[in-house]
């Protein structure tokens, strides 16, 4: 595998003779001062190492629908139109179910691999999407913060600097990966990652960019909604996002620093990923089409801790019986594939795969047979890493916060219990600002 | 008053003047700027000739029309209620989705074709500094298409910055509280006597004038109650102040008592020296660069509550300024997505974009028109770079320069939004880049020196580092037959743009 010390060695430093418009494009990038070439040479670390994919559910996604009370007579009160019957759901326990669109999921719970963690949610809600998403991916209820809960971890539990510690599939970069020293990357269509000069040859990058399932029309996720202009949450956010720098650095030594990140990063993606071929199929949505490349990337080596891939169009005001359940099919069928992906190349166990959305929906369903903004809900942690089972306390359906469920569950004790016993920080605190008790969701 | 530039005046300062007062220009623009003597060039800037009116509006945002739609749609909402209860309930349900639906549609287009309108405005307009305090006002009193919903609130809060894009800060607050879009926005409409919403009291405290730490809780509790009874007249298009659900008790704001409403309380904000130097720091950061000295700070403070929070003369001040036209601000800058879009096309001599483009290359780089990420605006300067925005620029730059075929360079083979047409992947199809006769007469292509030489000032109007240079014109030499074509000359644009270099201004 490359490293940034090789591709330096190999292109800066020792030019080519023969002048292609690739070298040339590696030489500017080269020519960086010193402290960024300093950083650049940092060793990658992580290879072999532990890693989470986090999955968001951008727009609110309906627990109440997802982990379903069955044998609460409130649910059922509350929503007429929506609620689903006993009959309908994948029991886990004698109070609650998996929606059936949730079959996978339901056979890792099964396993001992599906930890369900109920009634998630932070002090004080705010119901505006932007806001919400936010808070989950600052960690910080105040929104105050400029960084991220995995740019912290990023910069204080992983040496070296390496930018593809964390690889983002979003056209900017996720609010959580703001970091002051290595905010990670990101990589909205693959097909782009990298400096098309067209006219060249096509290259190795080039074909296995084009085998990869295209997603259609018909199965986009994000545009599926005939809701409007989708209020998909941060999906549909046209937002720069919050990024620090290194403190004192100019603009044009950030800009040169970035620059290299993009040229290291793009060619170790594209040569690692290229490089894993696989049998299991994936649905033509663009989740599963971002969770293929995950698992390509994962079987490539990647030295990358972190991966964040979201799956929109949860925001369902009105008529969500279909949509919904259709959307967390989606979700099923492309983790399906993912772990069964994983397991074929012999990597399920050093991979975990945590849910979030920014909030959950109201108890009762609206007048359109939809939801609106809610608080607590509930998320899910997958993997072989994951001890199996369901956490925090039901949350009650009759003692509400405004038609809204209460937490009793504070999301930052997920993180924290992820991040320590999953990923192994060596300290919790610079993180998220203050340790939590473990919920022993690992082991 | 800030130490003031000398009498020398090179045709980089002129260049400089035009990127951080506009959005750049070709070197004809350039040199006509400059032709104009310092003074006379500010001016232009400062008091330009071009009307206000001098690009007609798409016309459902006239608001003649739109408030003929806005009752037109009342009456059809009415007369459908009125039939609804001839149906059942499912077949209710049906209809009124349907007229959700419709408008959600029309209103997709229009924000489709505002975001196009003020675009194409930018690009075309002679009163650049007015198209750049508009779009300064727009990150500043934020507010999103998202959540508003209605295009032509937002076209009529556009027209509000644009006329008081150099005026008074403190008049556009006051018009602020009665602009119709910023109500829906902050949700001051539902703020009433005895339920207050903190919302509005909170963010014009915070963002629009004072910034945190610069007011007490209290002052937000009781200013929001001074806000209260603001409330939209959608037949009117306009706000009006309801009385009767305003609180019109006594509130303390800042240790003044009385029975304000929402112009009294932003009266009293307008009272404290903090509202100068917040607005005086945010022009100079949008203009200059990122944290002024104390020194500057405090003499623009001055000069700004001086003159009765009047935008021009600062402006002038500031571009009259010798810390405007030192070597720490020139080229210093990571210019912003529609900055790039911007410049790029004009430099490149491109009046008419391809037709993907505008929109496409707001939503790829990050800064979409009308749909700021929050209230607080978006985050500038490097925010606006990850590894992903960097090469998609890179990209956008090859697509630009380099002509038809090219398109998925532009989204990844995704579909295209261009007003009134069905989304397409094949909006970029036809284009066939900029004219090469014009940017590089044949020739100048002779010489691969002058040809970088005269590439290097068009795209920067500075040198660039002695090696980054001869990069460049080993590859026009290496490619270079007995001259270099069209495409040959498109190639070596690209890679001159595909720099970090060309990422600031």
């Amino acid at each position: 595998m490359k490293t940034r010390r090789d591709f330096l060695r190999s292109t800066v430093l020792g030019a080519s003779a023969s002048w292609t418009v690739p070298m040339f494009i590696e030489r500017t990038f080269g020519q960086l001062h010193q402290g960024a070439r300093d950083l650049a040479v940092q060793p990658v670390t992580g290879k072999d190492d532990t890693i989470l994919v986090v999955l968001q559910l951008a727009g609110g996604n309906d627990g109440l629908n997802t982990l379903v009370p069955f044998s609460d007579d409130a649910y059922h009160k509350a929503r007429p139109r929506l609620a689903k019957k006993e009959k309908e759901i994948i029991k886990l326990s004698d109070h609650l179910g998996l929606n059936a669109a949730l079959p996978f999921l339901g056979s890792l719970f099964k396993e001992g691999d599906l930890g369900v963690v109920q009634g998630v949610g932070y002090p004080n809600p705010n119901r505006s999407h932007f806001v919400s998403t936010s808070i989950w991916e600052t960690a910080d209820p105040g929104n105050r913060s400029a960084t991220g809960w995995l740019g912290r971890y990023f910069d204080n539990a992983c040496p070296g600097a390496d930018p593809t510690v964390g690889i983002s599939f979003n056209k900017t970069q996720p609010e959580s990966f703001g970091a002051l020293k290595n905010p990670g990357v990101c990589l909205n269509s693959p097909e782009l990652y990298r400096w098309i000069h067209q006219g060249g040859n096509k290259d190795q990058a080039e074909d296995f960019f084009a085998s990869l399932n295209r997603p259609d029309s018909g199965t986009d996720a994000s545009t599926a909604d005939d809701d409007g202009p989708t209020d998909g949450g941060s999906i549909a956010m046209p937002a720069g996002g919050k990024v620090g720098g290194i403190s004192g650095e100019g603009n044009l030594d950030f800009l040169k620093r970035v620059a290299l990140d993009a040229q290291v990063s793009s060619k170790t993606i594209l040569e690692l990923a290229a490089k894993h071929k696989t049998t299991v199929s994936y649905d033509g949505t663009p989740l599963a089409r971002n969770l293929n490349l995950v698992a390509r990337m994962i079987a490539g080596g990647m030295p990358t801790r972190v991966y964040y891939v979201s799956h929109g169009g949860f925001d369902t005001h009105n008529q969500q019986l279909n949509s919904h359940d259709r959307l967390l099919g989606q979700l099923d069928s492309g983790l399906k594939s993912f772990f069964a992906d994983l397991k074929q190349q012999g990597n399920d166990k050093r991979v975990v795969l945590m849910t979030f959305s920014e909030f959950g929906r109201r108890v009762a369903e609206n007048a359109s047979a939809g939801t609106d903004h809610g608080k607590g809900s509930c998320l899910f942690l997958a993997g072989h890493g994951i001890k199996g089972g369901i956490y925090g306390r039901q949350p009650s359906l009759s003692d509400l916060s405004e038609g809204d469920l209460k937490h009793n569950v504070d999301f930052r004790s997920v993180y924290g219990n992820i991040l320590g016993d999953w990923l192994k920080a060596p300290s919790i605190k610079p993180i998220l600002g203050a340790d939590y008790p473990s919920l022993g969701l690992v082991g | 008053m800030l130490p003031q530039a000398d009498n020398t005046w090179t045709i980089f300062e002129a260049a400089h003047l035009i990127n951080r007062a506009g959005f750049g220009g070709s070197p004809a623009a350039i040199k006509s700027l400059h032709a104009l003597g310092r003074t006379q060039a500010v001016e232009s800037l400062i008091a330009p000739g071009e009307p206000l009116d001098a690009f007609p509006r798409p016309a459902w945002s006239e608001r003649e029309q739109a408030l003929a739609t806005f009752k037109a749609r009342r009456d059809e909402f009415r007369a459908g209620k009125k039939a609804m209860r001839e149906l059942t309930p499912e077949e209710a349900e049906k209809k009124k989705r349907e007229f959700v639906k419709r408008n959600q549609q029309e209103a997709r287009q229009q924000g489709l074709e505002a975001q196009a309108w003020w675009f194409g405005r930018m690009l075309a307009s002679e009163a650049p500094l007015r198209e750049k305090m508009t779009l300064f006002w727009h990150d500043h009193f934020a507010t999103s298409i998202q959540k508003v919903k209605q295009p032509v609130l937002l076209m009529m809060q556009n027209d509000l910055f644009r006329r008081n894009a150099l005026g008074s800060f403190k008049e556009l607050t006051q018009a602020i509280l009665f602009d119709p879009a910023m109500l829906l926005y902050l949700d001051a409409q539902n703020s009433k006597k005895g339920r207050p919403n903190e919302n509005f009291a909170r963010e014009v405290m915070e963002l629009f004038t004072l910034g945190e730490g610069n007011y007490t809780e209290q002052d937000v509790r009781e200013a929001a109650r001074a806000f209260t009874g603001y409330q939209l007249d959608l037949t009117e298009g306009r706000v009006v102040h309801r009385k009767y659900q305003w609180d019109a008790g006594d509130k303390t704001i800042f240790g003044k008592t009385g029975p304000f409403d929402g112009k009294g309380a932003i009266e009293l904000i307008f009272g404290k020296k903090e509202a100068a130097a917040f607005m005086a720091k945010k022009l100079w950061e949008f203009f200059v660069y990122e944290k002024p000295s104390a020194a500057a700070l405090a003499a623009l403070t001055e000069s700004f509550q001086k003159g009765g929070f009047q935008v021009a003369p600062l402006l002038r001040e500031i571009f009259h300024s010798k810390e405007f036209y030192s070597e720490a601000t020139i080229r210093s800058q990571i210019k912003s997505p529609v900055q790039y879009l911007i410049t790029l096309l004009k430099q490149l001599e491109i009046r008419k974009p391809p037709l993907g483009f505008p929109i496409t290359g707001q939503s790829q780089l990050g800064q979409v028109l009308f749909m700021p990420p929050n209230v607080a605006g978006w985050d500038w300067g490097q925010a606006w770079i990850n590894t992903n925005t960097l090469l998609t620029r890179y990209n956008l730059a090859g697509f630009l320069t380099k002509g038809s075929g090219s398109e998925t360079q532009l989204t990844g083979g995704e579909k295209m939004k261009v007003p009134r047409m069905a989304a397409t992947k094949n909006a970029g199809r036809g284009w066939q880049g900029p004219d090469y006769e014009q940017i590089a007469p044949r020739p100048l292509r002779e010489n691969p020196g002058e040809l970088v030489d005269s590439l290097i000032y068009r795209f920067f109007q500075s040198p660039l580092p002695s090696e980054v240079r001869a990069s460049f014109t080993e590859y026009a030499t290496a490619k270079k037959g007995a001259i270099l074509t069209d495409s040959e000359t498109a190639e070596l644009c690209h890679l001159i743009l595909s720099t970090p270099y060309y990422q600031l201004c």
